[in-house]
């Protein structure tokens, strides 16, 4: 064990000595040299390597103006919540609701993380059994988290009567997570397609159908379920 | 020309309005959020070449509805990916693209300097996020991570696993420090070290309490970039569970994903 955290030490101070702390560039460091550099280029392009230079005369006095660039505010991420209703296979038909943050890599994809929660109803088992209860551990709750990318398949604007115009997107939905049912974690996978709408520049409201597939055992042999859930969302803008 | 953009104008102010009024959510409180740091300085850009496009929506596809010529400045609000929502002279509100955001001049006439989001940024940049699947001591591996960059080479990274076994169960949170060996290079290899907690739940068919222990990690990954922001990322480490027992558990995790810096 001794040597082995040595070891991690070692190859603590090797990673830090290989970049060299000469490097580090406190604080943030400056986001692309190349702009700088173009700038220059650019700047060097205007004079004429050819033209005679005039002795000068007046050095001319004009200071610069210096301008203090304000940061540009990035409005990537979304923020909401959604309600809808979601079928657990073999459990019924329930309402789901949950959470949601989206962040807009580019204006194709985006990455999406949601986290929900529904109760799993009366199986037919158990409604065929009166009095026999399936042991779901603490409540029939099911709850589930997911990690998705998505792809605007279809931008587009939305109209409402003459003068209202919401741009839209239909856009693809897939990912995995985790779904924790009957007490047990499952390994999930998420597929879906949506429509948003942006009504107003900071918010959208999107229509969302996915499809949670984990395996379960509860009924004895482990089966691939199908939960699909169709739910409706508001989310902001930051 | 002057007529019919006033009169665009005049109508999508009231589509706001209108629609402000017919979908208003109970999202009050991030609305009153919004308003409140609605008053700040704004990045005033004037137009170098012969025109700017304003678009309809933060997209290529969206129509272009008027055009800010050469001289006439824009303020720029907010930038959404590669598109910046901006407000002209006469007050007019538009979506103009990166490409040509990025031949626009400020005040001093110095050229303002936007991230672009391509090869450079991928070797230079601040955060990345990603996720990933993969195998943990012989279960499945679900995790995110998230990281800051201190330089080309060196950052920070703090990562959240859960696994998900046919035994057991559970959950890993880590900080550790990432060395980019090559980070001009598409693929780069990517030397790894740090710590955290590592929780097994509770199982009964497996006999195991709920149990939190510290642990170590070194490990090597790859990252290889895609297009645009995107680039794939793969991770192989050792893991030391410092357990309360005689003897740590070494446990090994692989995992593959897909992550994008901003």
């Amino acid at each position: 064990m001794e040597s082995r955290t040595r070891v991690l030490l070692l190859s603590l101070a090797l990673s830090v000595s290989l970049s060299g702390c000469s490097a580090l560039r406190w604080p943030w460091f400056g986001k692309h040299p190349s702009a700088d550099q173009s700038a220059d280029a650019a700047a060097k392009a205007d004079e004429d390597p050819n033209a005679i230079e005039p002795p000068r005369v007046i050095d001319p006095d004009v200071e610069r103006r210096k301008i203090k660039v304000p940061k540009i505010k990035a409005k990537n991420v979304e923020i909401g919540g959604y309600y809808g209703l979601m079928s657990v296979q073999d459990f019924g038909t329930n309402p789901v609701y949950g959470l949601r943050a989206d962040y807009h890599i580019t204006e194709d994809f985006f990455a999406e993380a949601t986290y929900g929660q529904t109760r799993l109803g009366q199986s037919s088992f158990e409604e065929l059994n009166p009095g026999v209860s399936l042991n779901l551990g603490s409540g029939r709750r099911l709850t589930y988290y997911g990690i998705s990318l998505g792809y605007n398949f279809l931008p587009g604007e939305a109209f409402i009567g003459r003068s209202l115009a919401m741009n839209s997107a239909f856009y693809l939905l897939g990912g995995f997570g985790a779904t924790r049912i009957a007490d047990e974690q499952r390994l999930t996978l998420n597929v879906g397609a949506g429509y948003r709408v942006v009504p107003i520049d900071w918010l959208a409201i999107n229509i969302e159908f996915q499809n949670r597939l984990f395996e379960s055992d509860i009924f004895g042999s482990n089966k691939l379920t199908n939960n699909m859930q169709a739910t409706i969302g508001a989310a902001v803008f930051f | 020309m002057g007529l019919s953009i006033s009169t665009i104008h005049s109508i999508r102010t009231r589509r706001s309005t209108n629609t402000a009024v017919l979908l208003g959510i109970a999202l009050i409180g991030l609305l009153a959020a919004r308003l409140a740091s609605a008053a700040e300085d704004l990045v005033q850009v004037f137009v170098a070449e012969p025109f700017l496009e304003l678009h309809t929506g933060p997209g290529r596809g969206y129509p272009v509805t008027q055009v800010v010529g050469r001289g006439e400045s824009v303020d720029i609000l907010y930038r959404r990916t590669d598109w910046f929502r901006v407000r002209t002279e006469r007050g007019l509100l538009g979506w103009a693209s990166l490409a040509q955001m990025s031949k626009t001049l400020l005040a001093d006439g110095t050229p303002l300097k936007i991230d672009l989001g391509d090869r450079a940024g991928f070797a230079d940049h601040r955060f990345e996020m990603g996720g990933f699947l993969g195998e943990f001591a012989g279960a499945n591996l679900i995790s995110a991570y998230a990281a800051g960059r201190l330089n080309p080479n060196l950052g920070v990274d703090f990562g959240i696993s859960q696994f998900l076994g046919n035994v057991q169960n559970g959950y890993m949170v880590d900080i550790g420090l990432e060395h980019v060996v090559f980070p001009d290079w598409r693929l780069s290899p990517i030397l790894l070290l740090g710590g955290g907690l590592y929780r097994v739940d509770a199982s009964l068919s497996a006999q195991l309490l709920d149990r939190t222990d510290e642990d170590a990690y070194a490990g090597l990954g790859f990252r290889f970039y895609l297009t645009r922001r995107f680039f794939l990322r793969a991770e192989w480490k050792e893991r030391v569970i410092i357990t309360k027992r005689n003897e740590n558990e070494e446990l090994k995790e692989w995992k593959v994903g897909l992550a994008f810096f901003f």
